[in-house]
Formats: structure tokens, sequence, C-alpha cells
């Protein structure tokens, strides 16, 4: 297993520097805005781009750039969307703000989510189970910006429970910031609670049926122990990647969420990068979104060996 | 005991008699409060100006909250680049003078005006007016004016001695000074260096010491060379190393530069697709720039032959003759080492001492120009020793300047400082105690028309900006009281707000409508594509001027606006009804005689048949469906005699169908209503004609920025833009559409320089090209048969300018590329908790006059409880 852990490392490290190469020379490769030949500062302009570099070859571009991070951690600074700013200051400014919202979202869409789905898949075929699959099928059907709307008049502008955008200020963790990001939190929820809900119905649903739960019972275990022991530990193996998945999405954040609560994350950071031509900002939050995913799906692999035993890596045959 | 009472009642008496006095009079008595504005107080006359002021509640806190779609990340006034990001910069700062309201207190100088209908300059940051040192300066330093400049040229001006930034650094000359050194610096490659010397209000002087020592690249080689245009290359000197140069100027190549082509990224795209740019390429330096010699220009004009589809520039110079050899003097640039100078010999810019500034411009100027656009150059202003701190120099060697990216980087020394700064989030500030402003009687002040009293101009003591990018969610905020105006944005909310109480209405430079290419040579190109069936679709009836004329009066200008754009307002020509072609008199160029006979020339209305031209221009509607049935028909046979289209069949139509690409930036309902209401348009306009049916417009993918090239290049038949100018000079305006440098969307199938406009001028028929009318109208000397020609300001009558651009603008109509349609506009509410000093939008500088609070912003929470608990919402 720890062999298997180090060479799937080793593996990520260079997929990783792969990934990394690829979009630095790509995203350099396009051309950089033309320039009016009537502006007066057309002039400054190319000056600059050429004290920045950008017209020397993008082999020696990207050594530069490797070179600034390996010694220095210096990502570079932003030329077009933050001028002057260090690229590594923004991105850390603007990822406490999506991280805590979706990380209230998912404190409590995961037991919800999944906890329904437990009691769809326990009570199946009955009322109960009509009620919540016929409701997860018409939110998963709804995009979420939908009820970040709906949200937003029903509760924030009709009802007046919260406020209509997020609270300014860096105040991640005072009530009223937290009263402030609960709009936001329910728009993000409620696709992912029905997500959570069918996933772990079906598998639970599944796993209730097999034999072995059968057997289970007949060594005397409680419904209920046998469903939490042995029924839902069969069914991680599908929830968990999921929940990962999820904790990759809370950092990627939700552009339209963002926008409508006026959130300032990074839901649309990369975008906004590519578009301006940003290079050090985009390749910054390049870099961090593909050693998250990485570093995701390795923990995903390994943590299969934990939930179900029958999974082992590493051992040659 | 006694004594007492006695004093007591004296006292009250002397309270008595001043309560009772006319407060609008400036007789120095002390005011009463008007009461319209809770929370005044009143102080005694002792300011010894002959008014009093009705002073604010010092207590009490008025904020505006604004909802912006983006926040700006630099607002350093050497840097910033949008140029909507310096309105952050705008409240942490002040100028010299300003063009403000006239009111009683402040008239118009020079003429008579009425209050509120014109404008005033007000010194700021100056002490008093500038005072005219021409002569004086140029005795010392002959070089940074013209040798017969008597005035205009230098003026002196007087600070004030109580300037401070709020880290208490004390702003005298010489802090101008220094911030000029910083934004000249020839190490910090700031952006907008350039503004500052450069154009005719630019600081003399100030691009030598900005090149300083450095290997630079100025113009284009072509830009250089005036009424010739063009040098010949025979006329090149070459340099031991076999390189040429005209006047000890090299000529170069910036591979990395398309030049005036638009190539992006230059010719270095080309990389590979030529022997001739694979050489050029070769030849370049680490800079990218080539030195160009006899070989190297060779391949640079086969090059751009191969690029017009010939094999060579002598197959390319049998049809183009000597423009062939030339024509790479677009894409060169001269290049040369500028000498070594230090700043205070070289920039007219300095300190004559503490608290007095000399500024010398490249121009003479005075009167409103000097005021309004001269002193302006002066908006430079930073704090040294933070400014110091915020400039880094990373290991490339290139400097970057983080100055006013944050609060702690923004110093203010204006009305507001920044308290807070949240990236994307939110800006905010308060009332900047240390600002003068806040205390001065003089000039910051003004005479309410309404109820007489004088009043502080700033009543805002703090201002809050979030980021709203939805329309939707700023309108619930607005109707909540959390924002103190809403721009109407969606079409409800016109049906809802458009006669609502709090609305303000404001004009806009913008005027334009649909432009229709002309563009043969995109159009033929597109037929000429695999796939293309000629059987059954046809492009090139799109550019015939039959085919434009006949939609020009297809659309009901007034029935676009009330459906499609309720801000904006028709218009019928090229220039819009904002354009003031004296500033003195603030005459409006649409306002004059000249070119309201050219729309009646253009629309064909009789005069004869209207008292006046007022009401010839008003019966103006654009719109004949009649009409244009007969121009379809007529495009039709033109089209058909062309052989564009065809009828087979003999049954009088159309065998094609015309679908015109309409150039879209990206999606969005306006541009879905735009184009509906278009093809309804045209579906009416044709019924009954061989086209009846037969054409359409379809919206382009999303283009992005690239919209505007999409439709010059021919990819794009169609779109709706706005042009807009300088409110102020009118006579420029035009070189979006006749200058052929300018004109980007129409350069590539309209050749303003070979269309000859003939005028009379004082009796004389006088015949050019439209390009050169236009820029003899803006000062550029045109030499014609061994006479001279020069119209622009200063150089010619009024009249006369006003009767060239008038025949101009129907020049531009007569094209039918851009067949007017709307002006853009503006409507507002605005919060009830604020009201604008006047009713009417008076002028560009005016705008609604002063902003007023009826509420502090306690008392504003409690009506808005109050109206929300009663009404759900706030009522507009």
């Amino acid at each position: 297993m720890i062999k298997y852990a180090i060479r799937r490392t080793l593996y990520m490290i260079l997929v990783f520097f792969i990934i990394t190469l690829m979009c630095f020379v790509l995203i350099r490769m396009l051309p950089l805005p033309a320039l009016p030949p009537d502006d007066i500062h057309t002039e400054v302009i190319q000056l600059r781009r050429e004290a920045l570099g950008y017209n020397k070859p993008y082999l020696e571009q990207f050594a530069i750039f490797l070179r600034g991070v390996f010694t220095k951690f210096d990502w570079g600074l932003s030329e077009q969307l933050y001028t002057g700013r260090p690229v590594l200051e923004i991105f850390l400014e603007k990822l406490p703000p999506t991280m805590i919202v979706n990380l209230y979202s998912i404190l409590w869409t995961i037991p919800v989510g999944i906890g329904l789905g437990i009691l769809a898949a326990l009570m199946k075929n009955t009322w109960v189970d009509y009620t919540i699959s016929t409701l997860t099928m018409v939110v998963i059907s709804v995009p979420s910006f939908v009820y970040a709307f709906l949200v937003q008049y029903i509760f924030c502008f009709r009802l007046r429970w919260f406020p209509l955008i997020m609270k300014g200020g860096t105040d991640w963790f005072s009530p009223a910031m937290f009263k402030s990001m609960i709009p936001a939190v329910m728009a993000l929820s409620f696709g992912v609670i029905a997500g959570f809900c069918r996933t772990t119905r079906a598998e639970l649903t599944e796993v209730l049926t097999s034999e072995f739960m059968l057997l289970a019972r007949t060594k005397g275990l409680t419904k209920t122990q046998a469903t939490i022991r042995h029924a839902l530990r069969n069914c991680f193996v599908v929830i968990v990647p999921g929940i990962f998945g999820e904790f990759i999405g809370i950092l990627g954040g939700s552009l339209i969420i963002e926008k409508i609560f006026s959130i300032p994350g990074v839901g649309g950071l990369t975008l906004a990068a590519i578009n301006s031509q940003d290079y050090n900002v985009f390749i910054m939050s390049t870099c961090f979104y593909t050693a998250i995913g990485l570093v995701a799906s390795l923990v995903v692999d390994i943590s299969y060996g934990f939930i179900d035993p029958r999974i082992r890596m590493g051992s040659k045959k | 005991m006694k004594k007492f009472l006695s004093l007591l009642l004296a006292l009250v008496m002397l309270f008595s008699l001043v309560a009772c006095g006319d407060n609008s009079d400036n007789d120095g008595k002390t005011p009463v409060n008007s009461g319209d504005n809770q929370g005044d107080v009143d102080v005694p006359d002792d300011n010894g100006l002959g008014y009093t002021i009705t002073e604010f509640d010092p207590e009490a806190t008025y904020t505006s909250h604004g909802a912006i779609t983006t926040l700006y990340a630099n607002w350093n006034p050497h840097t910033y680049v949008d140029g909507n990001a310096i309105a952050l910069w705008d409240y942490l700062s002040d100028s010299l003078y300003t063009l403000s309201f006239n009111d009683e207190l402040h008239p118009h100088e020079g003429k008579d005006k009425d209050p509120w209908t014109s404008y005033a300059i007000i010194p700021q940051m100056a002490a008093g007016m500038a005072t005219d040192v021409t002569a004086e300066v140029k005795a010392e330093h002959p070089d940074w004016m013209p040798e017969d400049a008597t005035k205009g040229y230098a003026w002196e001006v007087p600070l004030r001695e109580d300037l401070y930034f709020e880290t208490g650094y004390h702003i005298t000359a010489e802090t101008y000074v220094q911030s000029a050194k910083y934004l000249l610096d020839p190490r910090l490659q700031n952006y907008r260096s350039t503004d500052f010397y450069d154009g005719q209000y630019g600081i003399a002087g100030g691009e030598k010491y900005f090149k300083s020592g450095t290997y630079a690249l100025s113009a284009f080689v072509s830009a250089n060379m005036g009424d010739d245009e063009y040098v010949d290359p025979a006329n090149f000197t070459v340099t031991d190393a076999g390189t040429y140069q005209y006047e000890g100027k090299d000529i170069v190549l910036d591979i990395n530069s398309g030049g005036n082509w638009g190539l992006d990224g230059g010719i270095k795209t080309y990389e590979g697709q030529a022997d001739q740019v694979d050489r050029l390429i070769a030849a370049a330096n680490d800079k990218g720039q080539v030195f160009l010699n006899a070989d190297l220009l060779k391949d640079l004009q086969d090059f751009i032959a191969m690029l017009h589809g010939y094999g060579s520039v002598d197959e390319y110079a049998v049809d183009a003759g000597n423009y062939a050899t030339v024509e790479f003097e677009e894409m060169a640039f001269f290049g040369q080492t500028w000498p070594e100078v230090d700043y205070d010999s070289t920039v007219g810019f300095y300190a004559k001492d503490e608290y007095t500034l000399v500024m010398v411009f490249n121009t003479s100027l005075d009167g409103f120009y000097l005021y309004w656009a001269g002193f302006g150059r002066a908006d430079i202003l930073v704090e040294p020793d933070v400014y110091e701190s915020c400039l880094k120099q990373d290991e490339t060697g290139a400097w970057t300047n983080s100055y006013m990216t944050s609060k702690e980087t923004s110093p203010s020394f204006g009305p507001y400082s920044m308290t807070n700064y949240q990236t994307d989030k939110q800006v905010a500030y308060a009332k900047n105690e240390s600002w003068y402003g806040w205390h001065d009687d003089v000039y910051h002040v003004y005479k309410d028309p309404n109820d007489g009293n004088v009043y502080r101009t700033n009543m805002t003591t703090n201002i809050v900006l979030d980021v709203v990018p939805e329309s939707a969610t700023q309108l619930q905020m607005f109707l909540s009281g959390q924002l103190s105006s809403y721009g109407l944005d969606a079409i409800e909310d016109y049906e809802k707000y458009n006669n609502s109480d709090y609305l303000q209405v404001a004009p806009d430079a913008g005027t334009g409508g649909l432009w229709v290419t002309g563009n043969m040579n995109g159009l033929k190109a597109r037929e000429a594509a695999d796939g293309f069936d000629k059987t059954k679709e046809d492009t090139e009836t799109i550019g015939l001027t039959s085919f434009h004329k006949a939609l020009a009066v297809s659309f009901d200008r007034q029935a676009f606006i009330d459906e499609v754009h309720p801000d904006y307002s028709t218009n019928f020509g090229v220039i819009g009804p904002m354009y003031i072609y004296d500033v003195e008199d603030f005459s409006v160029y649409r306002q004059t005689d000249q070119a309201k006979q050219a729309l009646c020339d253009f629309y064909s209305v009789d005069t004869s048949k209207f008292d006046n031209l007022d009401d010839a221009v008003d019966s103006i509607t654009g719109y004949d469906p009649e009409a244009a049935k007969e121009l379809y028909k007529a495009a039709y046979e033109e089209s058909l005699s062309l052989g564009y289209i065809t009828d087979a069949d003999n049954d009088g139509k159309c065998d094609q169908t015309i679908t015109m690409i309409f150039s879209s930036s990206s999606p969005s309902d306006f541009v879905t209503r735009r184009i509906n209401y278009l093809n309804s348009s045209i579906a009416t306009a044709t019924t009954g004609t061989p086209f009846e049916g037969k054409i359409s417009i379809v919206e382009s993918s999303p283009l992005s920025n690239e919209y505007l090239n999409a439709f010059a290049n021919g990819s794009a038949d169609c779109f709706i833009v706005a042009v807009s100018g300088s409110l102020f000079d009118p006579f420029n305006v035009l070189g979006m559409y006749l200058d052929p440098n300018g004109a980007i969307l129409t350069n590539k199938y309209y050749d303003s320089t070979t269309d000859m406009v003939t005028i009379n001028i004082d009796g004389e028929d006088i015949t050019m090209s439209a390009t050169d009318w236009y820029n003899a109208l803006n000062g550029t000397p045109v030499t014609l048969g061994g006479k001279t020609y020069n119209y622009g300001n200063n150089n010619a009558e009024v009249e006369t300018r006003l009767t060239i651009l008038a025949a101009l603008e129907g020049k531009v109509l007569q094209n039918y590329y851009m067949l007017p349609m709307m002006c853009f506009g503006s409507k507002t509410l605005i919060s009830q908790q604020e009201f604008s000093v006047l009713d009417e939008y008076a002028n560009p500088i005016i705008k609604y006059g002063p902003t007023r609070y009826q509420y502090t912003d306690a008392e504003w929470e409690e009506y808005v409880a109050e109206q929300i608990a009663e009404h759900g919402q706030l009522q507009y």
C-alpha cells in the first residue's frame, strides 16, 4: 500500500508538471491583444511586454517561471486583472469566501442528503420514498442559479430574513457574515442534497437486498445494526468519491452563485484570467486546481482500501 | 438680576430679529432653516463673504450606496488602463481647477449667463486663476515653444497652502514636480506617461525625458510623412552596416507588432508560411526588431504583396503603382536613441517657488480648453513616500507599481479617504477631514436655485460601492433602500418606472444606428467559399447602396426606441444633439441652421412647406414603408442586372435568400430584441416586393471583442453601434468616417481620400476629398493647387466651420453605411433619500446639479422600515 501510494505520488508530480507546461505554453501561444496603431499608449505597452519577457522563447519563459516558483514561491504578478499585485496574494484573498460558503454547504448537504437517501431506501416503495424521489428528480433537473434567484427573491427580498448579497469585509466567521452567506449556501445545497440522496438511495437499496445482508440478519444483528455496519459501509465505496468530488467543487467555486450573491470568490478567476490574458493568474489557478484534482484523486483511490477491505492495492501477485 | 434679565431680553430680541430676516439675500443675516433638509443647522454669518452658509448637521452621516458590476484593481493615475478605473481615484483626489455649475455665487466668466445654464471655472487646489507667463518662460526656454509664440503656452498656477495628503504629507509645487518625475521615469514605463506629454494639451519636453537614453520606436514611418504620407525608399540613406535610415532615424520592423494592418501578433504569426517572413524573423534582434536593409526591405515588400494575393511586389505594383513599394511604411517604425537629458532642463512642468507651479503646453491654450483639458494634465499627483514604497523591480528588470491598488496604498488628498477595499467585492470611502474643501466657504458652496440658501457642495459623508453584477439583485436592493440609485435595465423596468417622479434622464454623446457593410470583397469571398450555393443564397446584394437606401427607410425609429431601447432617443444624423461647438455660449451643433439643413437635405424634406427649419426637422421620421418598397424594387433590379441574384422562374421574385449576419459580442436580451425588431420591420417593408420573405438578419456566434473587426473585415454584415467623441469638439467626430486611420469600420471598402466633396465657402466652390476637408476642418493644412486651406479652430470663422461640418455630415449620410437610428442615454431612479438641486438635466457639466439628502442615514433606516412594513418595498 505504501509503495502504491509513493508510486502514485511520483506519477502525480509528473502529471502535474506536464499539465503545467502544456497550459503555460498554450496560454502564451495565444496572440496578445492587437494594439491600436493610433493609440498613444501602444508604444508603452510594447515596451512593457518586452520588459516582461513576452517576446522570449516559450521554454525560456517557462524556465523563468519555474525558477520563481521553486526558489521563492513567487508566482509572479498580475499584469491585467490586478495590475502589479502578486497573484498568490490575490488567490489567497479570494479563496476564503469560496471555501467557507461551500464548506457550510457541504457540512449540511452530506448528512441531509445521505440521511434522506437512507430514509428513502429503508422506506422503499412507501409514500416517503415516493416523495423524496420525486423531489430529488425535480431538484436535480433545475439548475442551481434558478434556486439562487428564488432564494434571493423569497427569503431576502420578500421575507427579509437575510441580506440580498454577501456582506463586505473579511470577518469570515462573524454572525453577520454567516447570516449573509446562508442564501448562497441554500442555493448551492439543493442540488447537492438531491445528488447524495439519489446515490445513497440507489446504492443502499441494492445493498439491502444482497445476500450478505440476509446473512447478517441471520447472525442475529438487528436491522439497524446490519444497515449501519454492513450496508452503509458498502454504499460508501460509491458515496465517498462523490464527497471528494464535492470537495474539489468547494475550491472551484460556482461562478453563477458567486455572481448572484456578490461573493468575491475564485469562481470566475480562471475564466477572467484567460479572457484578459493575465498569464500569471491563469497559471496560478491552473496549477492549484490541477494539484487539488490530482491529490483528491489519489486520496480517493487510497481511501477505497480503508472503506472496503476487499480493495487492497500495492501487493503483487 | 435686572442686568441679567435685561441682557437675556436683549438676546431674545436679537435672535427674534435675526429669525425674521430674509435669508435669501446675501446680506449677511443669519438664515432661517428652510426645513427641507432634516438635520441642517444654521450658523451665523462670520465668513465676511456677504452670505451665510446653511450647514448640514455635523453629527449626521449621509451615505451614498452604489452598485457596480466591475471593481477595478488599479486606480493609480500613472498606470490605470481602463478609463473607468479612474473613478475610484476621483474620490481620493482633487484638481487644480474644475468646471462646475454657474450659480449666483460663481457666475460664468465673460458672458452673462443665467445661473445653472452654463458652467464656471472653479479654482480647487489652485489659489486663484492662472497667469500667462509665455514671454517670461520663452526667454529662458525657447525650445519649449515655437519662435512666434507670444501667449498661451506657459501658465503659472498659484497653489493653496493648506493642501495635504491624509498621511500628513504637505503638498507643494515640488510635490507636483516629483509626481511628474515618477510618471515620466523611463524605467517605469507608466501607461499614462504619454497622456502627459502627447497632443495639443501635452506638456512640453515630456517625451524627451520619458525616452531619455533609450532606443525607442516612435510612430509608423507613414505617420511621420505629413502631407506626402509616404517617403520614397530611394531617399533612404544607408548606414555602414547597410541598414536604412531616414533623417537619421532607423527604419525598423517589429515582428511582434501588426502595425496598421491589424495583424494580431505581427508577421511573426506567419512564421513558416513564406521564406520572406522566415528571413525577416531570423534577422530580428532579441526585441523582435528588424533593421531593414535592401534585402530585408524587398522581403517585406514581397510579403505584403503576397498578403494582397500577388506573387511579388513587382506584380503588385502593376495594379497598385508606387503604393506597392511604400505600403510597408504602414508597418515599419522610425527608431532612434533619444539623447540623455535631465528633468529640470527638459520638462515644462516645474516649481517656480513653493506654491507656484508652471506648466508649459505643446500648443497655445486659453479659456475653456486651458482649464478643461490643459490643467487636467496636472492630475498626476502622488504621495512620494508611499509611491516609492510601492515600486518594485523583479529580476527580469521589469518594474511594478502597487500604488493605488489597495486601501493602504491609496493616500487621499481629496474629499474622501478609502476605508475599505475588498477585491471584486466592495470599496468604501469616508469624509477626509484633512481636505480643505469641507471648510472652504468660497468655492465649495452654492446658492440653491429653489430656496435661495447657500449650502456646501459636498453633503455626502460616506460612499459605499458594492459589486452587484446582476441587475435583478440591484433592483431588489434599491427597492429595499440599500442603493442610492438604480439604472433602468430590463424592458420591464421602463414599462414600470418610466413615469416615476424619481427618474432622472441623461442624454449621452453616443450617436449611431444600423451599420451595413459595403465590403464587396468580403461578401464575394464568402460566396466563393465551399458550400455556398449561389442558386439559393446571395450576399453581394447586401453591399449595394441601393439596398442600403431601402433599409434606411424601413425602420420606424420611434418604434425601435419604444420597443427595444427606451433609454435611448431617436436620431437622424451622424452627430448627436449633445455636441457643443462653442463652449463659451454652450451652443449645440445640432441646433445650428447648417446642421438642420443637412438633415432636411438628406431626408428630402421640402423646407418651404414649414414655417421654420425646426418644424422641418421635427417632421423627419426616417421611416417611409411605401418608399421602402420602391427602393427594394430598385435594389432588386440592380442586383439582378449585376448577376448577383436570379429570377429563373420569372415570377418577379428573387430566387435567393439574403441572410445578413449581425455582429454580436455576446448573446443578450437586447441583441435578440434588436434583431427581432429589424427582421420584423424588413418583413413589413419587403411585403409585395421581389424580396418578400427573402431577407433575414441572424446573430453571429459570440465574437467577444472581435465583433468590430468581424464587421470591418466583412465576415459580418451589420450591427448596431454608436460612435462618440469629445462633447466639446463636434468637428472631430467625423474621423470615425472620414479619417482613413480612424474609420476602422469602413476603411476597407470606402476610400474617403478619393471621394470628392464640393463646398461653397464665401461664394467660392472648393472641391477636395472628404478626408482633406476633414483634415482642414481640424487644423491640418491642406495644400491644393498651390493654395493652402486650414479651417481649424482659430483659423476660420465658426460659421464657415459649421458649414463644412454640415456638408461632411451630409456626405457621410449619403454613403448609407451607417443608417442613423438612435442616441444613447440613460434613465436612473434616484433614491428617496436623495434629491438633485435641478429637476431637469442642464448640460454635460452641470447635469442635475449637486446631490442633497432628505434624510440622514439613521432617519432613512427608519423611513425604509416604515415603508416596507406598509408596502412591502419602497414605492417609486
